[in-house]
């Protein structure tokens, strides 16, 4: 493991900010670190860099327990989630100062600023103050700067909370090419789902100060272990008692059940059903047009459940009387997430 | 823009009236009375009262001390500025409270505080008679009610600028190796050089013009622990008009100037906060 945190705690006054934190990082990975709003994420990064530090537990970067390394001997790379650009100087001074302080020559100082310009596409923009630039040049400057000095690990955080949505997509794919390209160790934070699925390599996530669960993007968006994390991915429909929607076999101490759109197949009455045995009527209560294809809302048993259809599909409208097929569900109990499969998957299916 | 109406227009014109009848009646005609006092017995008159031997020696003195004190709330205003609003601690609202405390004490009390604590009948005045350091009566002692009346100027003009921004910047550059005086030199000062100037504009106007608690400190030794304020007063009470007003005129050129200073900064502030907020 390149980078390493062993059970981190970390309070601020009473409020526990990282709670018994363990995890390890592979050199080379781009790491998402995800989770809502005040889950502690920023305090992870921030004890990481050296800003903040922990109560006790080690943090170990290339197999050096760096605890007492002051953060300017740490030589990581950090992009604020504000940027933090120095506003008083322009693209390029801004880029060139931690090769100064690294007292570089200017010549060295030249070249490595002018090879950064033009990796994050700014070209002739090197003498503008970063008021004169949108959010993305902004985010690409704090990306040159934090890579300047050639650290051996990058922290971003939110890299991209304050960019608008069109070009935050393409930013996502810009750095994780770049992260790629360069072979640089790093980490992001993200409150954003989508976000960490598409760009991270791994996903760590974060609930309560506490890391609920580690692994691939598919992995934990399949298989999560924890109510938190069911409950955090996807779109899910979540509500009580599932006991009325048949074929499910019983938890105990259930609390929750949740339902992600891609669980419900909605049929209409004129369409073939392949469980139609065990199918529910519902009806439909809305329909959205998304980019990429109709959502819709159903209300079976008296829960309401959200399910797509393509838009080659026959058109459904509301009023419509349906019928409704739930693949699978997860259900909480505690702080465990289990995964149901409906048992007529299980059974031969005759088609009449 | 909000449109003008006939009777918002005869407001607008009675409210620049008010305005521009209380700035002559209170600034320009005192100013304009300062000046023809001075000159009404002729230049040479003038001349003579501006020379005189006790008038340069009092002009030093309130040079000095202005100077002292701007140095030394320069430092004092930097320190309680960065820690005010970079660190957490214990008392700091009771400190931010305290450092306000000499703009609304009277300078008299200021004055006899300074009095009471190293004069005649202070429990320390055996020590400092000890180590033949003399503070009432004499130029320390001017110097120290300066610097108390002028303390909060500075730093009451860098804390919202520095509260106004987060620490990111300083943050970004430790990160990168820099050590502190490079991050201050090259992040945090050219935030806060305006405000910076403009409070030792502030500072150094309100050092020139103290009488109050620098009255009481002086003993009013004349060539010796005389400011010009202390000075024209003198002057005044002797009976001297005229040269109690061409020692005032230099007290009025001293603020003109600073004046003129403050709106270049401001000008010049306003203007670079256009092209690099
Ligand atoms: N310097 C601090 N002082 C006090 N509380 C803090 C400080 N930094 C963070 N916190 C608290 O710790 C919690 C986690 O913060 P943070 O790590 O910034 O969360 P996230 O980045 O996931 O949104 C928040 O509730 C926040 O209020
Ligand atoms: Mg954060």
């Amino acid at each position: 493991m390149y980078v390493e945190l062993k059970n981190i705690n970390k309070h601020f006054g009473n409020f526990k900010a990282s709670d018994n934190v363990s995890f390890g990082i592979e050199k080379g990975k781009l790491i998402g670190l995800l989770g809502p709003s005040g889950s502690g994420k920023t305090t992870i990064l921030r004890m990481i860099a050296g800003l903040e530090t922990p109560d006790n537990g080690d943090i170990i970067i290339d197999g050096k327990v760096i605890n007492n390394v002051p953060a300017s001997k740490r030589g990581i790379g950090f992009v604020f989630q504000s940027y933090a650009l120095f506003r008083y100087m322009t693209v390029f001074e801004n880029i060139a100062f931690g090769l100064r302080v690294l007292k570089k020559s200017d010549s060295e100082i030249k070249d490595r600023v002018a090879e950064l310009v033009k990796l994050i596409g700014l070209d002739g923009l090197e003498n503008r103050y970063p008021s004169q630039l949108s959010g993305g040049q902004r985010q690409r400057v704090a990306f040159a700067r934090a890579l300047a000095p050639n650290p051996q690990l990058l922290l971003l955080d939110e890299p991209f909370a304050a960019i608008d949505a069109k070009v935050r997509q393409e930013l996502r794919h810009w750095l994780k090419e770049m992260i790629a390209k360069l072979g640089v160790t790093s980490i992001f934070v993200t409150h954003d789902q989508d976000e960490a699925i598409e760009v991270a390599d791994e996903i760590i996530i974060m609930n309560k100060g506490r890391i609920d669960q580690i692994g691939k993007p598919l992995d934990v968006y399949s298989t999560p272990k924890t109510a938190f994390v069911a409950s955090f991915f996807g779109q899910p429909s979540i509500f009580k008692d599932y006991s009325k929607f048949r074929r499910f076999d019983a938890v105990e101490g259930a609390e929750q059940t949740i339902v992600r759109p891609e669980f419900v197949k909605v049929t209409k009455k004129t369409e073939v059903q392949k469980f139609k045995n065990s199918a529910e009527e519902g009806v439909v209560t809305d329909v959205a047009f998304r980019g990429s294809g109709i959502e819709l809302s159903v209300l079976v048993n008296g829960v309401t459940l959200t399910a797509r259809r393509g838009f080659d599909e026959p058109s459904v409208s509301v009023g419509e009387k349906v019928d409704v097929f739930i693949y699978r569900i997860f259900v909480t109990a505690g702080d465990n997430a289990y995964l149901l499969e409906n048992k007529s998957l299980r059974e031969p299916v005759v088609v009449i | 823009m909000y449109k003008e109406t006939k009777s918002s227009k005869a407001v607008k014109w009675f409210l620049i009236g008010v305005s521009v009848l209380f700035v002559v009646l209170m600034l320009l005609l005192p100013l304009i009375t300062v000046i023809t006092e001075a000159f009404k017995q002729g230049f040479a008159v003038y001349e003579k009262a501006v020379t005189d031997n006790y008038t340069v020696k009092a002009f030093w003195l309130t040079l000095e001390a202005t100077a002292l004190a701007v140095v030394i709330n320069t430092v004092f205003g930097l320190s309680a500025a960065w820690s005010l609003t970079k660190f957490h601690f214990r008392g700091k609202k009771i400190l931010t409270t305290l450092i306000d405390l000499p703009v609304t004490v009277s300078p008299i009390i200021a004055g006899l505080i300074f009095l009471l604590t190293f004069g005649r009948q202070s429990p320390i005045f055996p020590l400092l008679q000890d180590w033949d350091v003399k503070i009432v009566f004499a130029v320390p002692g001017i110097v120290l009610a300066t610097i108390f009346v002028t303390f909060p100027f500075i730093s009451r003009e860098l804390i919202p600028v520095l509260e106004a921004r987060g620490n990111d910047e300083e943050e970004a550059a430790a990160l990168m190796g820099a050590k502190g005086f490079t991050i201050f030199r090259k992040i945090t000062f050219p935030h806060i050089k305006w405000a910076f100037l403009y409070g030792v504009v502030l500072c150094a106007a309100r050092a020139m013009g103290e009488f109050g608690a620098v009255s009481v400190i002086s003993g009013h030794l004349r060539g010796k622990t005389n400011t010009l304020p202390l000075h024209v007063e003198i002057l005044f009470n002797e009976f001297q008009y005229v040269p109690a007003f061409a020692v005032a005129s230099i007290l009025v050129l001293l603020a003109i100037f600073i004046l003129i200073a403050r709106s270049l900064i401001e000008y010049n502030g306003k203007k670079k906060n256009k092209v690099e907020p």
